[in-house]
């Protein structure tokens, strides 16, 4: 069975760049545009990760990863936070994120950190 | 009272110093009174012709001194002619013999001689002291003007810091009248100062050092909260005055209200901030776009789509260095670059960071050489950045072929390392400048790389914020040799 991923960001260029890179690799991909949308989502695809924007236009991503890291039926799902700021680093792993990454990364860097997290156990 | 204050102010005769208005009349009416009351007294009262005598002498005296002072020169003189005058009129009128006759005239010349001697004397201290205290009025008056007329705040105060003068701009920028014999810095009651977000002491105030070093103390910045719950950014620059002995007898400060040039500062900050993170998501989904491309590509055995794409994807990587070096500069000005130090080994990062650029350097070898086992305690990531920006500068500079050498050795408690290129050096005026803000060299003739001249002002901060130091030895067409310096971790 294919890994499931969704990806939440305002931006959508750099949603379908995240899309083309992770199915290439063999995952299935949800894409969230809205940050409104987000926990809905999640609770529908049930993925096996999650990747999040710290900075979303609405809301602020680390109020969806804490609410995603509360609830019972999300918060055992791998979360890998990205921002812009590597300042936020700190605050989003209080959030409860399993990582953070630093925009711009490396597609090498990323898939590093997915196949750590989605391991077929 | 009115009056008798009026009248006594009349008579004073200091009271007018300064005022330059001489009298005529009063010093003529009141020397022929004083003479018709010794006549009245001689003739009418005594009956006797000659008892006028020495107290008419003294009186005469008493009022030319009085009158040279009050008048001047000419008051003076007034007084002594028509002494002399009355004087020639008792000789003329009491009928003596010959010789008395002849004695009285011979004295009164001499007397009336002393007598001029004296106005003159008198009379002139007191215009030249005249003439001294308007000419000091008048400086004043000239420097009140020039004062009230600067587009920055004046303070002058006395030897001990009490302010005695000040411009309306001082107010204005201050929001708050400073009262005469004020002590700047003193009592945050009046004027609530900051500097470096601290509440400024005493000592630091300008004014207070300059009059302790007798130095001059130049731009200092200070935060004013002001008392309309304003801010207000100045810069404080004080100087003591010095008398002709070197003794400090005053002190000037100027304020200069910097808050309008901070605002736009921290906009542009802001500005640079935000753009610098908003390039950054493109960079990503680039970056993102062109290692899947490559990746691709790479199975079709395309030799120009694949040398295309490394194209692309090496301008990003530069595209995003630049980003990354444009938000660090912000943060430098900003004063957020924060340093997360731990203990490591220098010479197994410079070893690191040259084996990750020997691609870069082509044919040129980077030899690594010194002390091994050297360990510091610094912010990894930064003393790679600044070991990356010696190493590419050193790459883009050397001719082909030529070997870059790199060292590292320790030296009075100090880590040192330095890195040689055989380029074309740099002339001695601008090595100073290398390290400044966005510089770069600028001369047509030189044969440069574009870059916009962030790395080795970067660096540079970096290394100042580890206490350390960095410096280049370089001579024109011999090549360049660029250093750091660390403090040695203590063990």
């Amino acid at each position: 069975m294919k890994m499931k991923i969704v990806i939440v960001d305002d931006d959508e260029s750099i949603l379908d760049a995240l899309s083309l890179v992770l199915e290439e690799e063999g995952y299935t991909v949800e894409t969230v545009l809205k940050g409104e949308e987000a926990f809905k989502k999640v609770l529908v695809c049930k993925p096996q990760l999650i990747l999040l924007d710290v900075l979303l236009s609405g809301v602020d991503g680390r109020e969806i990863g804490k609410r995603l890291k509360q609830h019972e039926e999300t918060k055992q799902i791998p979360l890998i936070m990205i921002s812009a700021h590597p300042s936020v680093k700190e605050s989003v792993i209080a959030v409860g994120a399993e990582e953070f990454l630093a925009k711009p990364f490396e597609s090498s860097e990323l898939l590093r950190l997915i196949k750590q997290y989605t391991r077929p156990k | 009272m009115k009056v008798r204050s009026k009248v006594l102010h009349y008579l004073n005769p200091i009271a007018h110093f300064g005022e330059k208005k001489y009298s005529f009349f009063f010093p003529l009416i009141i020397n022929l009174l004083i003479c018709l009351l010794s006549e009245w007294y001689a003739l009418g009262i005594a009956k006797n012709p000659n008892s006028v005598g020495a107290y008419i002498i003294f009186i005469n005296v008493a009022s030319i001194i009085y009158f040279s002072f009050r008048d001047g020169i000419r008051g003076g003189i007034v007084s002594t002619f028509i002494t002399i005058g009355y004087y020639f009129y008792i000789i003329q009128s009491r009928n003596y013999t010959g010789s008395q006759f002849t004695t009285g005239v011979e004295a009164t010349i001499i007397l009336g001689l002393l007598y001029i001697f004296l106005a003159s004397v008198i009379g002139w201290l007191r215009q030249t002291i005249d003439t001294l205290i308007e000419r000091e009025a008048n400086e004043k008056r000239r420097l009140q003007t020039i004062i009230q007329q600067l587009p920055v705040g004046v303070l002058i105060t006395d030897s001990k810091g009490r302010v005695d003068q000040s411009n309306k701009q001082v107010e204005a920028i201050l929001g708050v009248k400073i009262p005469v014999g004020f002590i700047p810095g003193k009592d945050p009651a009046i004027l609530k100062r900051k500097q470096n977000g601290k509440p400024a002491t005493l000592t630091q105030s300008p004014l207070a050092q300059t009059i302790a070093t007798g130095k001059p103390v130049v731009r200092k910045e200070f935060m004013i909260q002001r008392k309309d719950g304003k801010n207000v950014y100045v810069q404080l620059s004080a100087t003591a005055v010095h008398n002709k002995k070197g003794k400090i007898i005053a002190a000037a400060e100027i304020i200069n209200d910097i808050t309008q040039q901070k605002e736009l500062e921290a906009r542009k900050d802001d500005f640079v901030n935000m753009a610098s993170h908003e390039l950054k998501t493109p960079v990503t989904s680039l970056k993102l776009y062109t290692d899947l491309l490559l990746k691709r590509v790479k199975q079709y055995n395309d030799e120009r789509a694949l040398k295309t794409l490394t194209g692309i994807k090496n301008q990003t990587d530069r595209l995003q260095e630049l980003v990354n070096d444009l938000l660090d500069v912000s943060r430098l000005q900003t004063g957020k670059l924060r340093l997360t130090k731990e203990v490591f080994r220098l010479d197994q990062l410079i070893v690191e960071t040259s084996d990750g650029l020997q691609e870069a350097a082509g044919n040129r070898t980077i030899r690594f050489s010194g002390k091994s086992a050297v360990t510091v305690f610094a912010d990894r990531f930064r003393i790679y950045q600044v070991l990356t920006n010696f190493l590419t500068n050193a790459i883009k500079y050397s001719p082909e072929g030529k070997d870059i050498p790199v060292r590292l050795k320790r030296e009075n408690g100090k880590v040192i390392v330095s890195v040689r290129d055989e380029g074309m050096g740099i002339a001695k005026e601008q090595q100073k400048k290398i390290f400044e803000k966005l510089y770069q060299v600028t001369d047509p003739k030189e044969k440069t790389f574009p870059g916009l001249g962030m790395g080795l002002y970067i660096s540079k901060e970096i290394v100042k914020r580890h206490q350390g130091q960095i410096w280049v030895k370089s001579e024109k067409e011999k090549g360049s040799t660029f250093y750091f310096s660390l403090p040695s971790q203590k063990r």
